[in-house]
């Protein structure tokens, strides 16, 4: 009886405890039938249709799902015989990783120039797109952008940059208005503004940092501009350290942090976005990516953006931008089907294509002569035009390198009261042991 | 010799393929786990075997001993408070008090939810609800956000303890109806009523039924994961990071698959070693209050 019991609770238990590793067994289970043919799925999916093409358009973003929706639209009344699916869902980036486990990649992937692009390319899944015609359609300086996030930085494009971002600070123009303060181009000018916005009564930032991924942006507006320009690569190779560099960036976050409001550890991007929306603070550090979420909430918003001013030296205070979609091609597809793809891009990349998609995006286009007018980002347009952006630098960084837990532990920290001398050296030392972690071969 | 008994080929049938197919989708993709956990893969591309070379990294790595610390910290409030919640719960039921099954059927709601959906909606009550109560009545430490603090995990617990009270309580339950009303008769006789007549007769009767609780509650809460994903995903910082979050955020989004999985072979080893060990304690108690 004794014995029967303990039997069966070992066997739940066993079961139990066991399903957790099917969990991830079970996504490597079946790249051993699939591994070397790859393709064996979406050959099937073709019999379906007569001559018909099949492809899936796998979108790593959530906020441009409607205006893909649109392109591809757009696109199958052309090609009545390509049939284009979209796919976008939360946390596409692990989904995306998930699927290349099974090798089962989409056809045609709209991503990020980040360490999700570099992870493809380097596992060597996408299309050489260098020899197209349409690649001159596409501007070098986000080419570049691209090939520095290859692996040994190759000079070859396995994805066409289309559209491009800018991060920075995100302002309320009635407010600044309302305070009688000016756009700041220098730090001594920023602090300024945020102590006159704070006399009148305005909280300056409103900060969504229970997202983890917001503590991020005043980073990347930063760490272009104070350290030294070769620090990414001089950090992996090993040659310097977070810590004696970074020091300046954090001293000047902390900083920011004191003119947050209340509860910023508890605030969603969601619910922050909203609130901003509605004039609960002056300023927000993100990207031109919120300003259709504040239009939502409230579409007679004044909202504007500006670089943000890390250093006193004017000239050097750069807009952080990115390449934030580019179009790629699997090379694991069927010959009819990377001609689809390739159709598709060349379809993208039409200057009236291109300005529909920047318009709805609020973004900026990487394609030649497509220009961003809206009068929401006309603060950082023309430093884009200028060339006075740099990269993200967390693109640079390897890819289980969590700096955003870090940052937001180092705010947690803060707002838990600890020493900020000592939390700089714990974030910073933090820093270069995770790095070191990730940046394993 | 004895005679050989016919075994009726019915029961193979009803057990033969169902071990094949737990085989096929449950214990092969297990085996693999393990097998990866030797090599270097990065969940997809090329790999070579590195021997013991993950699981000697493990012990040397910060993010998975706070990780374990954390885990067992909330495992053990866990279990605690849902045990002790759903005994007395489960007592109450059981007595006979009015609309009893309208009660029961409350309680099991929270269970018939996904987890998911509950930690959502959860999520939004603290960083929204909360906080509008708590300074509407000016108390400080309810208008703030809670998951967004130090103390992030207490309101993941609450929602966790919260759900899991269901199906314990059910097993209590069930336990608490298969104690013979003459024993409460005979025990009334011989003056032991309230507190006295639960120790003395109540509980060792329903021990067996309060040892499967524990083992499975302490293994649930080893390797708890969506109630976390879903509130806070393992922050802020990693303030509230389980092993089981670590393994998929690292091993999927960090591109540590291998490594990741001698992590998750060795969560494996862990839970069984404290199942057997709590099955091992608490039948020994059984025994004796038997």
């Amino acid at each position: 009886m004794m014995k029967g019991k303990k039997f069966l609770a070992l066997t739940l238990i066993a079961t139990m405890t066991g399903s957790m590793l099917a969990g991830c067994g079970d996504s490597s289970g079946s790249s051993g039938s699939t591994g070397s043919t790859g393709g064996t799925e979406t050959a099937s999916k073709e019999d379906g249709g007569s001559g018909e093409v099949e492809l899936e358009l796998f979108s790593t973003k959530t906020e441009n799902a409607d205006i893909l929706q649109e392109m591809i639209d757009g696109f199958m009344e052309e090609n009545p015989n390509i049939k284009i699916t979209l796919t976008s869902e939360a946390d596409a980036g692990t989904v995306l990783k998930t699927r290349l486990t099974k090798n089962d990649i989409p056809e045609l992937i709209a991503m990020g120039g980040d360490s999700n692009y570099t992870e493809l390319q380097s596992a060597g899944v996408l299309l050489d797109l260098s020899g197209e015609d349409f690649i001159s359609e596409v501007q070098e300086a986000y080419l570049d952008m691209l090939y520095d996030v290859n692996v040994d930085k190759e000079q070859t494009a396995y994805g066409v940059p289309y559209a491009t971002n800018a991060s920075g600070v995100l302002y309320n123009e009635d407010l600044f208005a309302q305070a009688g303060v000016e756009v700041p181009k220098t730090w001594s000018e920023f602090q300024d503004v945020v102590t006159k916005l704070q006399d009148a009564g305005i909280t300056p930032f409103e900060l969504t940092f229970a997202d983890s991924w917001t503590c991020l942006p005043p980073w990347n507006s930063m760490a272009p501009v104070i350290p030294d320009a070769n620090f990414t690569d001089e950090r992996k190779a090993g040659n310097t350290t977070f810590t004696g560099t970074h020091e300046e960036i954090l001293e000047k976050y902390l900083w920011l942090l004191d003119y947050a409001q209340e509860d910023f550890m508890g605030t969603t991007y969601t619910d922050g976005n909203a609130a901003f929306a509605n004039g609960s603070a002056a300023m927000m550090i993100n990207g031109n990516w919120a300003i259709s979420e504040f239009l939502n909430t409230n579409p007679d918003m004044n909202v504007n953006m500006f670089a943000f001013p890390s250093v006193d030296d004017e000239s050097k205070n750069t807009v952080t931008s990115g390449v934030d979609v580019l179009l790629a091609v699997s090379n694991q597809g069927t010959e009819e089907q990377q001609e689809a793809a390739k159709e598709f891009i060349r379809y993208a990349l039409k200057p009236e294509v291109a300005q529909s998609y920047i318009d709805d995006q609020f973004a900026f286009s990487a394609v030649n002569g497509v220009e961003q007018t809206n009068e929401t980002v006309s603060g950082v347009s023309k430093d884009i035009a200028n060339g006075k952006v740099s990269n993200f630098p967390d693109h640079y960084y390897p890819n289980g390198f969590d700096l955003s837990t870090i940052l937001q532990q180092f705010a947690l920290n803060k707002v838990n009261g600890m020493d900020d001398a000592q939390n700089i050296e714990e974030t910073l030392t933090s820093c270069d042991e995770q790095y070191d972690a990730a940046n394993v071969e | 010799m004895k005679q050989k008994k016919r075994i009726n080929m019915a029961f193979y049938v009803m057990t033969v393929p169902m071990a094949v197919l737990f085989f096929c989708f449950h214990t092969f993709p297990f085996l693999q786990g393990v097998f990866y956990s030797f090599t270097d893969w990065k969940g997809y591309g090329n790999w070579k075997f590195v021997g013991l070379r993950n699981y000697l990294h493990i012990f040397q790595d910060k993010n998975v001993i706070s990780a374990y610390l954390f885990t067992f910290q909330f495992a053990i409030c866990a279990t605690i408070l849902v045990n002790v919640l759903s005994l007395l719960l489960a007592c109450a039921l059981n007595a006979k008090i009015k609309c009893k099954n309208f009660l029961k059927a409350v309680f099991f709601l929270p269970y018939m939810l996904g987890t998911l959906i509950i930690s959502y909606v959860f999520k939004y009550i603290f960083s929204n609800i909360i906080p509008l109560f708590g300074k509407a009545l000016g108390i400080a430490a309810l208008s703030k956000n809670i998951l967004g603090t130090n103390h992030a995990w207490i309101g993941v617990l609450v929602v966790t303890v919260w759900q899991s009270m269901a199906f314990n309580t059910l097993i209590y339950l069930s336990g608490l109806q298969t104690v013979d009303r003459d024993l409460y008769e005979a025990a009334a006789l011989d003056g032991a009523t309230g507190m006295k007549r639960f120790f003395k007769i109540t509980f060792p009767l329903i021990a067996p039924f309060f040892t499967i609780n524990m083992v499975l509650s302490g293994k649930n809460f080893l390797m708890a994961f969506d109630q976390f994903i879903a509130m806070t995903n393992g922050g802020p910082g990693t303030a509230t990071t389980t092993i089981s979050v670590l393994i998929y955020k690292k091993g999927f989004s960090g591109g540590q698959f291998a490594y990741q999985s001698a992590n998750a072979v060795l969560l494996f080893i862990v839970v069984v070693l404290i199942s057997v060990f709590q099955l091992r304690v608490l039948e020994r108690r059984e025994e004796k209050v038997n």
